[in-house]
C-alpha cells in the first residue's frame, strides 16, 4: 500500500484576502418615482389585497396599520381609503370589480360589509352586489371608467349589471389565451399593462378596444399576473415590493404618472429593455 | 444562467479531525456488543460491518471534498484562470488527485480485510484484522492530511472571493498602481475599498454596483498593474490580467496625468501599449485622472502626443465595433476624483458604450423575436367619437403644483400607522372601521346598528333609497288625498249594521277555530297515526255528519239525508247463509231457491265427507259456562270489547306478528361443518325437525317471503 505524500504546500498559498469585502450596492439613488412599492404582510402581491379606482380605494384589514398607511398616506386626502373585507376574507382586490362609477361585489359579500362599504364611500359610487357564480369578480373583469374586459364566461346578466353599474362598454375577451381577464391586465384611463406573452396582434387589438396605449410586461420581478402585483388609477400606482427598476420605470410610462410618456419606451429605455429581456 | 457560489463548499477537516470523525462515528452507529460465546459467522459478521461501515464513511466524507471543489476546466474561464493564478491549479489538482487516491486505497483496504474476515476462526482474530483495517485506513488519511490542510485554506480563500458575474454589464478599471481606480469606484458605487496614497493598497479584485438607466453595472476595482514581462507579473497583478482578459467589460484605463503616482506618462503609455491586447472587442475608455493636479491641456507636448496615440488606439475599438469615428469625445475623459468633476460623466460614457456594444449583439441573437412584443406599444386607433378622459381630481393637481413650487414644504398627514404606534403597535390597537363613514350626519357614526330584528334580519330590508321614495310615496298620498278628500271611505267596525256586525263576528270565530284545530293537528302530526277516513270519527262520511255540516252551513238537511239513504246499499241479510237451517242432512233442498251461484256451489261441495263443525254456541266442558245463553252471552261480550279497537284499526294481540326478521342467532358466528345448510334455510330445518301443523305451513312461506330468500320457498316445497 502505497500512497503518495502530498508536498508542502504553504509556498503555494495565495496572498490574504481582507477580512471584509464590501458588496456594494448603488450609491447613486434610483430616480424618484410615483409608484410606490410595498408589501402586504410580507407579501408582493399587493393587487390581491387592495383595490383602487379613481373614486375610492379598499384595503384589506391586516394584522397592522402598515399597509393602509401607505394608501392612506398617498391618497387620503383625495379619495376615501376604506379597510374593508369581502365575503370575510382579505383577498378584496381580486373578489371585486369597481371604477369611479360603481363597485361591483360577489355574491358571497355579508350584509355587514355591504353597509360597511355604502357608508364609507360617496353616494355618488353605486355599490352593488351581484350574482355571479364566478364570485371571485377581480379576476373576471379588469375595467377603467369607460370600457371593461371580461371573462368569457360570465353571465348575460352581469354583464348588463356590469355596463349599469360601472357605466361601461363591455367586452368579452381574453389576454394571450387566458380568460381570467382580471388577474392578467391593470389598465387605466391613460394606459395599460397586459401579460408579457400577449402578441402584438392582440397588443393592437386590446388598445383600439379600450383606447389607452398598452404594453406587455411584467411586474415583481418577471411576474405575469400583472393585477396581482400592480394596482393603478390614473393619477398613482402602487406595486409590489419585488418590482425592479426597468419594471417600474415602464409602468411609469405606460401610466403617464410624473409627465412620462408611453413613447419613452421606444425610445430611451428600449436598450435598458432589450439587455435586461434578451 | 451559472451562479458562481464558493461559499458552500463544506469545511475540510484536518486529518486527525477527520479520524476522529470517522473513528468515533463508526463507534457511535455500530453494534458494539460481542461475546466470544456467539457463532463465529456471527462474529466474523460483526466485525465485518465495523469495517465496511468505517469505509463507507471516508468514501462518502472524501467524495464530497472531490465533488463539492470546483473543476478548474468545467467553470467560466475567467474564474479558472482566477482560481489558478491564485492557487496553482497544478496545486490545485495534485491536491484533489491524492483525495481520490486515498478514497481509492481505503476501498481496497476495506475489500482485502473483508475478505481476511471471512477465515477469522475467533473473536480475537476477528477482532486483530479489524483494527488492522481500521489502523491502515488511517494511516493512509494521516498521509494526504498536508493535502487536506491545503483545500482547507483555499477553501477559506474562495469563500471571500467577491461573488463576480462574469456574464453580466461589467465596468472593470485598471491602470497604473496608485492613479485613483480605487478612489474612482468608491465615487461610483458603495463599495468602500480602502484608498491610501502608497501602491498596491489594493491586492484583490473588490466588487461595487451602480445603476444607469434602469440597470445594475458591476464595477470592478482591479488591483493595479507595472509595466514589466508577462512572466515576472505577481500574483496581485496577474488578478487584474485575468479580469481583463475574461471578462467581456467596458474597460476604463486609468492614467494620472499629474504624474503624482510616481510613474511618468510615457510609462504609463508603455503599459498601455503593452496590455492593448486585452482591450480588444471591449468598449475602452480613456480617462485621465487627477486633474485638479495637472488638467489635460497643461500637459508637455511628447505627453499630449502619448495620450493622443493612445486615444487614436481606443479609437480603434470604436471603429472595430462598427461606431462612428467622430464621436471622440467618449473615449478620451478627464476627470477628478479628489473634486468629483466629471466624475459621472465618466461613468455614464463607460455604461453607455457597454450598453450600446450589448445591445447591438443582442439584436443579432434568435431570442429577441421572442421579447419583440414588449417593446412594442400599442397605440389606441380612435373606433369612435367618444372622448375618454382620465379622471383626476382637481386636489391631485393642485398637490402636484404645489409640490412643484415649494418641494419640502408639506404639512404631514397623520396617519394611521402614528396612531397605530401611539396606542401600543401592531397587535394591541384597534382601529375603528367606522371613523371614516360619509354620513349625513357625523353622530350617526358610531350608531350600534341591530342585525336581527324580531327574527327578521335587518339588511334584507334596507334599502339605499328608502327615504327618497318614502318622499315620493308620501306626495302622491296627499295628491290621492287632496283628490279625494270630499268621498272618504273607511272601513271601521262602527259602520256597519247589527247583521253585518254578527256576520263579522261569525266569520272571526270560524277562522279562529280552524286556526286552532290547525295548529293541534299540526302539534301532534308526528305521534298520531294515520287513520283511514273509514274509522276517523271526525272525517268519516256518515249521514249525521252531512246533516250536522249543511245545517251550520244554513241549510235544510232532510232531504240530501233521504236521498243518501235511499241510495245507500240496504241490509244483504241473504249473503251470510243462514247456518241453522243449513247444517242440516237437508241442505240441498233448502239451496233450491238461494239466488246466490257461488254460495250454491259451496253448499253443494259440502258433502259429508267434511265433518261438522261445532255451533258456537255449544257448551263444551271444562269451559267454566252454565249453558249455551250463557256463552253466547260470553261469546258478545268478548267480541264488543274489541270492537272499538278494532275499528280504530289498532294492532291488536291476534295480530301475526313477526318480532325479529332475521335472528340474529341463526345468521352471525362462525360456522362448522355442517352448520351452513342450517343458517342458509332456517325455516326448512325448524320443519323438519318438528313436524307441525299444516296451518304453520302457510306462515312458515310467508316468513320466507319476507326474508327474501325465494331459495327457502322453494326448498320448503320440495320438502
Amino acid at each position: 500500500m502505497e500512497n503518495k505524500i502530498a508536498p508542502d504546500c504553504s509556498d503555494f498559498l495565495p496572498p490574504p484576502l481582507p477580512d471584509l469585502i464590501v458588496f456594494g450596492s448603488c450609491r447613486v439613488p434610483s430616480p424618484i418615482i410615483m409608484a410606490t412599492r410595498l408589501q402586504y404582510e410580507n407579501n408582493c402581491e399587493i393587487g390581491v389585497f387592495s383595490k383602487l379606482t379613481n373614486a375610492y380605494c379598499l384595503v384589506a384589514i391586516g394584522g397592522s396599520e402598515n399597509f393602509y398607511s401607505t394608501f392612506e398616506a398617498e391618497l387620503a386626502d383625495v379619495i376615501p381609503v376604506v379597510k374593508t373585507s369581502i365575503a370575510g376574507t382579505r383577498i378584496i382586490g381580486r373578489l371585486c370589480a369597481g371604477n369611479k362609477n360603481g363597485l361591483l361585489l360577489p355574491h358571497n359579500t355579508t350584509d355587514q360589509e355591504l353597509q360597511h362599504l355604502r357608508n364609507s364611500l360617496p353616494d355618488s359610487v353605486v355599490v352593488q352586489r351581484i350574482d355571479e357564480r364566478l364570485s371571485a369578480l377581480g379576476n373576471c373583469i379588469a375595467c377603467n371608467d369607460h370600457v371593461a374586459l371580461t371573462h368569457p364566461d360570465l353571465d348575460r346578466e352581469t354583464e348588463e349589471m356590469i355596463a349599469d353599474v360601472l357605466g361601461v362598454e363591455v367586452f368579452r375577451q381574453t389576454i394571450a389565451g387566458n380568460i381570467l381577464v382580471g388577474s392578467f391586465c391593470t389598465f387605466s384611463n391613460r394606459g395599460g399593462l397586459v401579460h408579457p406573452h400577449t402578441s402584438i396582434e392582440d397588443l393592437d387589438e386590446l388598445s383600439t378596444l379600450l383606447q389607452v396605449p398598452l404594453v406587455a410586461g411584467t411586474v415583481n420581478r418577471g411576474s405575469e399576473v400583472i393585477a396581482a402585483g400592480l394596482t393603478v388609477n390614473d393619477w398613482t400606482a402602487f406595486c409590489g415590493s419585488d418590482t425592479t427598476a426597468t419594471e417600474l420605470s415602464v409602468i411609469e410610462s405606460v401610466f403617464k404618472l410624473r409627465e412620462a410618456q408611453p413613447s419613452a419606451l421606444v425610445d430611451e429605455m428600449r436598450k435598458s429593455l432589450i439587455d435586461s429581456y434578451v | 444562467m451559472v451562479q458562481y457560489n464558493f461559499k458552500k463548499i463544506t469545511v475540510v477537516p484536518t486529518g486527525k479531525d477527520f479520524i476522529d470523525i470517522i473513528l468515533s462515528r463508526t463507534q457511535r452507529r455500530t453494534p458494539t456488543q460481542v461475546h466470544k460465546g456467539y457463532a463465529i459467522s456471527r462474529l466474523r459478521q460483526f466485525y465485518m460491518r465495523k469495517v465496511k461501515f468505517t469505509q463507507q464513511n471516508f468514501h462518502d466524507k472524501l467524495s464530497t471534498i472531490i465533488e463539492e471543489f470546483p473543476r478548474l476546466d468545467d467553470i467560466h474561464p475567467f474564474y479558472g484562470d482566477l482560481l489558478h493564478v491564485l492557487y496553482n491549479k497544478d496545486h490545485y489538482k495534485l491536491a484533489l488527485g491524492q483525495i481520490n487516491t486515498a478514497r481509492n486505497l481505503i476501498g481496497k483496504i476495506a475489500k482485502d480485510y473483508v475478505k481476511l474476515l471471512k477465515y477469522g476462526d475467533s473473536l480475537y482474530r476477528c477482532k486483530s484484522l479489524k483494527v488492522a483495517a481500521l489502523g491502515r485506513m488511517c494511516t493512509v488519511i494521516k498521509r494526504v492530511s498536508p493535502s487536506l490542510a491545503y483545500l482547507e485554506q483555499i477553501r477559506q480563500h474562495m469563500a471571500r472571493l467577491p461573488s463576480i458575474d462574469p456574464n453580466t454589464r461589467t465596468i472593470l478599471i485598471c491602470g497604473y498602481p496608485n492613479v485613483g481606480k480605487s478612489s474612482f469606484i468608491n465615487k461610483i458605487t458603495r463599495a468602500d475599498v480602502d484608498v491610501q496614497p502608497y501602491a498596491f493598497t489594493t491586492k484583490s479584485l473588490f466588487v461595487g454596483h451602480t445603476d444607469y438607466k434602469y440597470l445594475r453595472y458591476q464595477v470592478i476595482d482591479t488591483p493595479g498593474i507595472l509595466d514589466r514581462p508577462f512572466e515576472d507579473r505577481n500574483i496581485i497583478e496577474m488578478c487584474s490580467i485575468t479580469a481583463l482578459a475574461h471578462l467581456r467589460a467596458a474597460v476604463l484605463f486609468f492614467l494620472d496625468i499629474s504624474g503624482s503616482c510616481g510613474y511618468s506618462i510615457a510609462q504609463q503609455a508603455a503599459l498601455f501599449h503593452s496590455i492593448k491586447s486585452l482591450f480588444m472587442n471591449k468598449p475602452l475608455i480613456i480617462v485621465c485622472n487627477k486633474t485638479d493636479l495637472q488638467p489635460l491641456e497643461g500637459i508637455s507636448e511628447d505627453d499630449k502626443k502619448l495620450v493622443m496615440e493612445m486615444k487614436a488606439e481606443a479609437m480603434k475599438t470604436v471603429i472595430g465595433q462598427g461606431g462612428e469615428a467622430t464621436d471622440d469625445d467618449s473615449v478620451l475623459l478627464t476627470m477628478s476624483t479628489l473634486t468629483e468633476d466629471g466624475v459621472i460623466a465618466v461613468k455614464n460614457a463607460a455604461c453607455e458604450r457597454l450598453l450600446n456594444q450589448r445591445v447591438e449583439l443582442k439584436m443579432k441573437s434568435k431570442k429577441l423575436n421572442d421579447c419583440l412584443n414588449r417593446f412594442h406599444v400599442a397605440m389606441p386607433k380612435p373606433r369612435d367619437q367618444k372622448d375618454r378622459p382620465p379622471c383626476i381630481p382637481q386636489a391631485v393637481l393642485e398637490a402636484k403644483a404645489k409640490k412643484a413650487e415649494e418641494t419640502a414644504e408639506k404639512e404631514k398627514r397623520k396617519l394611521e400607522r402614528d396612531l397605530e404606534n401611539e396606542n401600543g403597535g401592531a397587535g394591541v390597537y384597534s382601529a375603528s372601521l367606522k371613523k371614516h363613514y360619509i354620513l349625513a350626519d357625523d353622530e350617526w357614526k358610531e350608531d350600534v346598528m341591530p342585525e336581527i330584528l324580531d327574527g327578521h334580519n335587518v339588511y334584507d330590508f334596507i334599502d339605499p333609497d328608502i327615504l327618497m321614495r318614502l318622499e315620493e310615496l308620501e306626495r302622491e298620498e296627499g295628491a290621492l288625498q287632496g283628490l279625494e278628500a270630499d268621498d272618504d271611505f273607511e272601513m271601521d267596525g262602527a259602520e256597519l249594521t247589527p247583521e253585518e256586525q254578527a256576520a263579522l263576528a261569525e266569520i272571526r270565530k270560524k277562522k279562529s277555530l280552524l286556526i286552532q284545530q290547525h295548529r293541534i293537528k299540526k302539534s301532534t302530526a308526528e305521534s298520531r297515526p294515520t287513520v283511514p277516513r273509514k274509522f276517523d270519527k271526525d272525517k268519516q262520511f256518515t249521514a249525521e255528519r252531512m246533516g250536522r255540516q249543511l245545517s251550520s252551513l244554513g241549510l235544510d238537511p232532510s232531504m240530501a239525508i233521504d236521498r243518501a239513504r235511499s241510495r245507500s246499499r240496504g241490509r244483504k241479510r241473504e249473503r251470510s247463509p243462514d247456518r241453522g237451517g243449513n247444517d242440516g242432512l237437508d241442505s240441498m233442498e233448502v239451496d233450491g231457491d238461494q239466488q246466490n251461484k257461488k254460495l250454491r256451489v259451496r253448499s253443494r261441495s259440502a258433502s259429508r265427507s267434511r265433518s261438522k263443525s261445532r255451533p258456537p254456541g255449544e257448551v263444551v266442558p271444562g269451559e267454566g259456562l252454565k249453558d249455551t245463553a250463557q256463552k253466547k252471552k260470553a261469546i258478545k261480550m268478548a267480541k264488543r270489547s274489541s270492537k272499538k279497537r278494532n275499528k280504530d284499526a289498532r294492532r291488536g294481540e291476534a295480530d301475526r306478528v313477526i318480532p325479529t326478521l332475521k335472528p340474529k342467532h341463526l345468521f352471525s358466528g362462525k360456522r362448522s361443518t355442517g352448520k351452513t345448510d342450517r343458517q342458509k334455510f332456517p325455516l326448512l330445518w325448524i320443519h323438519i325437525q318438528q313436524p307441525v301443523a299444516s296451518h304453520v305451513w302457510g306462515s312458515c312461506i310467508r316468513y320466507a317471503v319476507q326474508l327474501q330468500q325465494p331459495a327457502i320457498v322453494e326448498n320448503l316445497f320440495v320438502c
